[in-house]
């Protein structure tokens, strides 16, 4: 997993469907979604209210399944494992940072940041080093002995980065990182997290209904009523003029009437 | 538009499904509250038992101490259910509700809740009292059917009791809602009470005092008979003191340094374990305390109560080890065997000569301590042939049984006397024997007159030799029976009491004996047992009840658990031990507790109190079992229900 071997694919989804209800009462959710993310890319996902962003983060990070179509991470076919089996490659395989942290109260930072690898059979040494490493990165080291309550939702959320990190996943799942947090905090959480996509080769899938978010993005999908609308690809391109791009296609698909303002 | 009355009821309505746990021990407790005036009470039952068994005491006493804990477990749930409703509580202010109203709405609730469970506990109390008495008739070893009629001075106690509840419960709920601010009400169960980390030195000291407190109180169990009023005022402020200091400083401290120690490294089980316990830590220190307390109150008052029920024969035995004894009446003694003759009944009996002289005792500790006393020199030849299990002692040799040795005083201090000598005056002259050692027990019953000497047949034979003619020399015959059958000693005994015991003269059958004293202690395991099972099912629903609403504010944690790949089952290791963490530390430091309280108090029963009660504490801890089971499940349902809910 150290080794980056770009234009790998981590992450592929074919003809996801997703419905939800019972029977005569059924919504049709994702309608055939094919997906392909290749190592180290940043991927944002956009769409308005009830285009189904959520629904897919949700299915392709295994918190929810598909009622058709195939996921597949690294390679494998994540519908076809059993529940443990899911388990285990969640702790293995992926990361996720959360719209309101999901931090546990209980513990500090660092027990915080610690946890993913808390059963692994990760020497105590080599532990340390990682969770070092991973601090520095989102300049949190000063806070490892301090209680979510003690701290700002800019430091939680990067608490909740670090956590997502510490275990080098294939890839991170981000549920609206930046949605309970301030500007700044927003932006300076999202220059850690390009950073780490640039220089550490993390592989990230971003759901964010915010064009400043997404404009951090190597990528942007845009959804609508379940499908795939347009994609944008960022290149070159500066983050301002990549934001522009973003806005144009947003004023097409009606977005967010926060974002239409 | 609803009334602040349909509300409540509605409100009620869901409560009820929340808190069947509350109702089920808030009803038990006022069931037997409701059974016991009702048999205070009574007369029928009364009337059955001997006049010296006092019920009326027994059954005040014991609904004086199911008030105290009814009031006690009243007061923790009702604290624990308002912090569980915090959240509803300020939503209502929230939307422009006055405190006023709340708290009308909250009281209104509170009766309705506690009328509920008045009539319940009522009804169920007149089911189940006939049930009761039932089992107390067995206990107490009579026969017969008691009709237990519905008796009205006990519902209208109950009633009070209800009332006083309510009253003391609405004042709590006012108290609460008017001290606490809108952001308290909304931050109750987020906000940890996760104190600075302790200060090394101070709480080094109190963790060490915690310890040498508890230290202190288990000493001086060793000697408490002495100064009995002081000494267990001590042990009892020194043991609560510990123990509170061991909850509130030396486990946090412990806790604290272990967490240090791990470095941020906790791993899961210990992230779901200690780390939640220390973020309560001042709540916790609280209620474990008083479980601890009320364990160890409950294990050492039921442990006694079993210990003297289950001895009873025993310790009956050790004063009157013949079922009859005739003193000097040997025609009475022989119509009294004829009599039971003529009845079928089979009876051993023998007659035991002895000597009855004035004599001293030395004691070889304190040389002013001589006086003459009453000295019964028994033949053990004689007394063999009844079937006594006794050793014949050497000649000039003599051993001394005293069944009520250890309740003059410490046993060890006394057991220092001997081997001592006995001096007796024979026309001017003394003559010395030696006394070995004493025994805690009878060998010839309780109203035979002296200290009971065992010496061989040729010893006691030289003794009346010499000391015939001096004053109070006496020669006695004892005429023993032995009836082995107890049905037909049974009758014996009615026979005996009717046709041989006269008023003015002190006698005593085994049989009458050990039916009073099963009578008393029957009483008391009644009480204690069915007090007992109150208090444990107090204590297990406040652990309950606390675990359940911690379990509800863990809910996220264990859903972003799950989401971050931690399945049920490694969780539920975290869980496990937080509740073994929870359940064992109040069980077994009660146990110790109680283990030392025993041993203070064993100074009142002869017999070894080991086995009673280590049964005791067996089905103890395995009703208590229940409740941390209970807990387990309850959260195991959360955790699972988590993942289905989330399709995780």
């Amino acid at each position: 997993m150290n080794q980056l071997n770009v234009g790998e694919t981590v992450l592929q989804a074919r003809n996801v469907h997703k419905t939800f209800g019972t029977k005569g009462n059924t919504q049709h959710v994702l309608k055939g979604i094919d997906l392909h993310v290749t190592r180290s890319e940043f991927v944002g996902i956009m769409g308005p209210s009830g285009s189904g962003k959520t629904t897919l983060l949700n299915v392709l990070a295994t918190i929810d399944h598909t009622t058709d179509g195939t996921v597949l991470i690294d390679d494998e076919d994540i519908s076809k494992l059993s529940n443990t089996a899911l388990s285990t490659f969640r702790r293995n395989k992926l990361g996720f940072i959360f719209q309101d942290y999901n931090l546990l109260d209980t513990l500090t930072v660092k027990e915080n940041i610690l946890l993913p690898i808390s059963l692994s059979k990760m020497s105590k040494r080599k532990a340390e080093s990682k969770f070092t490493a991973i601090a520095d990165v989102f300049d949190i080291r000063a806070l490892a002995k301090k209680y979510p309550h003690e701290l700002s939702g800019g430091q939680k959320q990067r608490t909740a980065a670090g956590r997502a990190l510490i275990h080098q996943p294939s890839i991170v799942f981000a549920d609206e990182p930046t949605g309970a947090l301030d500007s700044k905090s927003a932006s300076s959480l999202l220059d850690v997290m390009e950073k780490v996509n640039q220089q550490r080769g993390v592989t990230v899938v971003m759901v964010t209904h915010d064009p400043v978010a997404s404009s951090y993005c190597s990528r942007v999908v845009f959804l609508r009523d379940g499908k795939i609308y347009s994609e944008l690809y960022r290149g070159d391109k500066t983050r301002h003029a990549f934001f522009n791009e973003i806005m144009d296609v947003q004023a097409v698909l009606g977005g967010d009437n926060v974002d239409s303002f | 538009m609803l009334t602040v009355f349909e509300l409540a009821l509605r409100s009620m309505r869901q409560n009820v499904k929340h808190y069947y746990l509350y109702f089920f021990a808030l009803n038990f407790s006022m069931s037997l509250y409701f059974v016991f005036t009702s048999l205070q009470h009574d007369q029928a039952v009364q009337n059955m038992t001997y006049p010296s068994v006092d019920f009326f005491a027994g059954f005040q006493i014991a609904g004086v101490m199911l008030i105290i804990i009814v009031g006690i477990f009243s007061i923790s749930a009702n604290g624990i259910f308002l912090r569980r409703r915090s959240r509803e509580i300020g939503l209502y202010q929230l939307i422009g509700l006055s405190k006023g109203w709340v708290a009308r709405y909250l009281i209104i609730e509170n009766i309705l809740i506690g009328l509920g469970a008045l009539l319940a506990a009522i009804i169920f109390g007149a089911l189940i009292s006939r049930l009761f008495v039932l089992i107390l008739l067995n206990l107490l070893d009579l026969e017969g059917i008691v009709e237990i009629g519905f008796s009205v001075p006990a519902a209208l106690k109950t009633l009070m009791v209800y009332l006083l509840i309510i009253v003391i419960t609405s004042i709590q709920m006012i108290w609460r809602l008017y001290r606490s601010t809108l952001i308290d009400l909304f931050q109750a169960d987020k906000r940890p009470d996760l104190d600075k980390p302790p200060k090394a030195v101070t709480s080094a000291i109190f963790a060490l005092l915690g310890l040498a407190l508890i230290g202190y109180g288990y000493e001086l169990s060793g000697h408490i008979n002495k100064q009995l009023f002081v000494n267990a005022l001590l042990m009892l402020g020194s043991i609560v003191a510990g123990t509170f200091l061991l909850f509130r400083i030396t486990i946090r401290w412990c806790f604290y340094q272990f967490r240090k120690h791990k470095d941020g490294h906790l791993g899961l089980t210990n992230s779901l374990s200690v780390a939640p316990l220390m973020h309560h830590t001042k709540a916790n220190a609280n209620s474990l305390t008083l479980i601890t307390l009320l364990s160890a109150m409950t294990i050492t008052m039921i442990s006694m109560a079993y210990s003297f029920y289950y001895s009873v024969e025993q310790e009956t035995r050790r004063d009157l080890p013949y079922d009859f004894m005739f003193e000097n009446e040997r025609q009475e003694a022989q119509s009294f065997k004829k009599d039971l003759e003529k009845e079928g009944i089979d009876v051993k009996h023998h007659v035991v000569e002895a000597v009855l002289t004035m004599g001293t005792i030395l004691n070889p500790n304190d040389e002013s301590d001589k006086f003459e006393e009453s000295l019964l020199w028994l033949p053990a030849e004689q007394l063999k042939q009844t079937g006594a299990d006794i050793n014949i002692p050497p000649d000039g040799e003599v051993i001394l049984y005293n069944a009520g040795a250890s309740l003059a005083g410490d046993l060890d201090e006394q057991s220092k006397r001997y081997p001592t000598k006995i001096e007796l005056e024979q026309h001017g002259q003394t003559v010395m024997y030696t006394l070995r050692t004493l025994m805690e027990r009878n060998i010839m019953n309780l109203d035979a007159p002296g200290n009971q000497l065992l010496v061989s047949e040729a010893t006691m034979d030289e003794i009346a030799k010499e000391m015939a003619g001096t004053p109070d020399y006496k020669k006695i015959r004892f005429d023993t029976y032995q009836v082995p059958d107890k049905e037909e000693l049974s009758k014996a005994s009615s026979l005996y009491n009717a046709k041989y015991v006269s008023d003015d003269q002190l006698t005593y059958d085994f049989y009458t004996q050990y039916k009073e004293v099963l009578q008393t202690t029957g009483l008391l395991i009644f009480i204690a047992a069915f007090l007992g099972l109150v208090f444990l099912i107090s204590t297990g629903s406040i652990l309950y009840f606390k675990q359940m609403t911690e379990a509800e504010q863990e809910k996220q944690s264990f859903k972003t658990l799950r989401q971050l790949g931690f399945d049920v089952n490694m969780i539920m290791k975290g869980i496990i031990r937080k509740q073994a963490i929870v359940f064992l530390l109040p069980l077994t430091i009660g146990m110790l507790h109680s283990i030392f309280a025993i041993k203070a108090a064993s100074f009142m029963i002869r017999s070894n109190t080991m086995f009673p009660a280590s049964i005791a504490m067996t089905i103890y801890t395995v009703i208590y079992f229940v409740f941390a089971l209970l807990t387990i499940r309850y959260y195991r349902n959360i955790v699972k229900t988590l993942c289905h809910n989330h399709h995780l």
